[in-house]
């Protein structure tokens, strides 16, 4: 409400100036009008005189408001009795049909100077009216053509989606019909899920790109979160033992699992990457002042010194990193995280391995 | 000997499923698309319909609402989408189960024996999931011959649960069956009620598994036995 008291403020004073010369320019312009018609006045008769008033008001309304050209047809009638119509230079008039004229005369000038400015207002309420409609079909024209473009981008990526994964399940349903203890079908399965897991990756870092991430809230339990995480992860979770802490104390979760769940299934997945064998991964989850946390410690070799934010970007793979894997699971984590207004960050634990922490705000419940 | 129909336009996809499905004694049928596959299904009378969302021209969705309006065959729903929201909407077309690609076919061998496994009749007053079993008449449970003391409400999700067990179950549609009449969001509810069944069934009863933006699934300790890495 102050602001916008403020920013009417020196408003004011423009206003006063432009009726100030609104009433000048008419009282100008009546001025000039009856001295032209004063000079003209023997060889016109005093008649002539009222309709070049009459005149002035209508062209008035062009530049004036209601105030200026109701103040010109009562001075104007005022200055034609008192100037023009005998006897001269008095308002006292003689003849019964000039008091008529006179009275005529008053009531056409009011009336039009009434009616013109009504006209005036409504013109300009018909321009406003129709500046607004021109705003909102452009508002409307602009959200059209938002939403037909993420159309269309959603169905290439569903059409794309469609066309890398389907030869990766027909390979996938072959090897299961070729049956286990082929060494050969082995390392087709093996090259097979990664790339799977190529495709999966870049066509979430799409959809994480192009801000087509919807959260879908719901109430969640943290246990349901971490099975979702760890789920498509137990091959690569088998060489690691986890061990799981503070989770039974939390509430219920107003958040998005599955999107949490990626978010954190490929910080675990790095984990399994980076630190050897048989090491234990650890999962702590906190919640405080509405804020969850969720650690994940690996006791790997850690981080190379300075790459803790750059990890996070598109494509970056740390300088001893193994071969395979498009440095992307990591940065569709920091997409994931900020789709749900939350962050990731990861630093070096003080006693050694690599630690991520990932948090969001969550509404709670307690059970 | 059961009658499956493959409805997916990929045809080596088709050509491996016949495959999979024969050497296990299923006699097959398929159909490239929706129109030829609704033909199939009304000529051969399967068993079972294996069903791809993402068709050409007419969607799975659309098949598998015009399959409902004759029949109640069992359908699972094979697809690529990650999308959750198409897999709720199947499922709650009449859809009893799905896989999502690239699956491995003991998961599939395995959900389509669990849809085909008679839908719940109400023949008998007990219920049996692994260890759990279910006393209808008396409202009574019991793991491992151990009686459970439950709420009606939570008899009643259990229940809701256990008729459909190794399928998986939609939010929507336990919360129609647990809490008909009642309007309000419930979702809530139904999160507190699973947290306290999945600790009255302790480890020795069956698994209620969630699964993201889904629903949920109630699975037994042998159902367990079967690979499902896959399922995301």
């Amino acid at each position: 409400m102050n602001t916008i008291n403020a920013s009417h403020k020196p408003l004011r004073p423009q206003v006063s100036v432009d009726v100030v010369s609104q009433f000048s320019w008419g009282l100008t312009t009546l001025f000039v009008l009856a001295s032209t018609c004063w000079v003209l006045l023997p060889y016109t008769g005093y008649l002539f005189s009222a309709l070049v008033f009459l005149m002035a008001i209508v062209l008035a309304r062009t530049r004036c408001n209601r105030g200026p050209v109701l103040t010109m047809a009562v001075v104007s009638a005022l200055v034609w009795n008192f100037i023009f119509i005998p006897p001269q230079f008095t308002l006292h008039i003689e003849k019964p049909q000039d008091i008529i004229m006179f009275a005529m005369f008053f009531v056409v000038a009011l009336s039009m100077g009434h009616l013109i400015t009504q006209l005036r207002a409504r013109e300009e309420a018909l321009e406003r009216h129709h500046r607004e409609r021109e705003q909102l079909l452009a508002a409307k024209h602009r959200a059209e053509l938002l939403a037909e473009s993420e159309r269309l981008h959603r169905t290439l990526l569903d059409s794309v989606s469609h066309e890398l994964k389907t030869p990766i399940a027909i390979i996938r349903t072959a090897l299961d019909g070729l049956g286990e203890g082929n060494p050969f079908a082995a390392e087709i399965d093996t090259a097979n899920r990664r790339l799977q897991r190529i495709v999966e990756n870049f066509l979430e870092m799409t959809r994480v790109d192009s801000d087509a991430l919807k959260p879908h809230l719901e109430w969640c339990e943290i246990g349901d979160v971490l099975h979702a995480a760890t789920t498509p992860l137990q091959h690569e979770l088998s060489h690691h033992p986890l061990v799981i802490t503070g989770t039974e104390a939390l509430p219920l979760l107003m958040l998005d699992s599955r999107l949490l769940a990626q978010a954190l299934g490929n910080v675990l997945h790095n984990a399994t990457i980076y630190a050897p064998d048989a090491t234990p991964i650890e999962i702590h989850a906190t919640l405080e002042n509405g804020m969850l946390e969720i650690r994940v410690r690996d006791h790997g070799p850690g981080l190379p010194l300075g790459t803790e934010d750059q990890l996070f970007d598109k494509f970056y793979r740390a300088p001893d990193s193994p071969a395979g894997g498009t440095g992307l699971g990591l940065a569709i984590s920091r997409g994931l995280m900020r789709a749900m207004q939350g962050c990731i960050e990861a630093q070096n634990h003080p006693e050694g391995g690599a630690e991520f922490r990932l948090s969001l705000p969550v509404k709670t419940r307690h059970v | 000997m059961s009658k499956a129909l493959i409805i997916d336009d990929e045809q080596q996809m088709r050509r491996l499923l016949r495959m999979v499905l024969e050497s296990r004694g299923y006699e097959v049928s398929e159909a490239a698309d929706g129109q030829l596959g609704l033909q199939e299904a009304a000529f051969q009378r399967p068993d079972v319909v294996l069903l791809d969302l993402g068709l050409p021209g007419m969607s799975g969705l659309e098949v598998l609402k015009r399959l409902r309006e004759w029949t109640d065959v069992p359908v699972l729903i094979l697809s690529v989408r990650d999308q959750e929201g198409v897999k709720v909407e199947a499922l709650e077309c009449g859809a009893d189960d799905y896989v999502t690609k690239p699956f491995g076919t003991a998961e599939l061998l395995a959900r389509l024996t669990v849809i085909q496994r008679r839908r719940f009749t109400r023949q008998s007053a007990e219920v049996v999931v692994g260890t759990l079993k279910l006393d209808l008449l008396h409202h009574e449970a019991f793991v491992e011959t151990a009686p459970i003391k439950l709420t009606p409400t939570e008899f009643a999700l259990l229940k809701a649960l256990a008729e459909h067990a190794g399928r998986i179950v939609t939010q929507n549609q336990i919360i129609r069956q647990v809490w008909s009449g009642q309007c309000s969001d419930q979702s809530e509810g139904l999160r507190v009620h699973i947290n306290h069944l999945r600790k009255k069934l302790g480890d020795t009863g069956p698994r209620i598994v969630n699964e993201p933006g889904i629903g949920y699934r109630l699975e037994s300790l042998a159902d367990q036995a079967h690979p499902s890495e896959t399922v995301r």
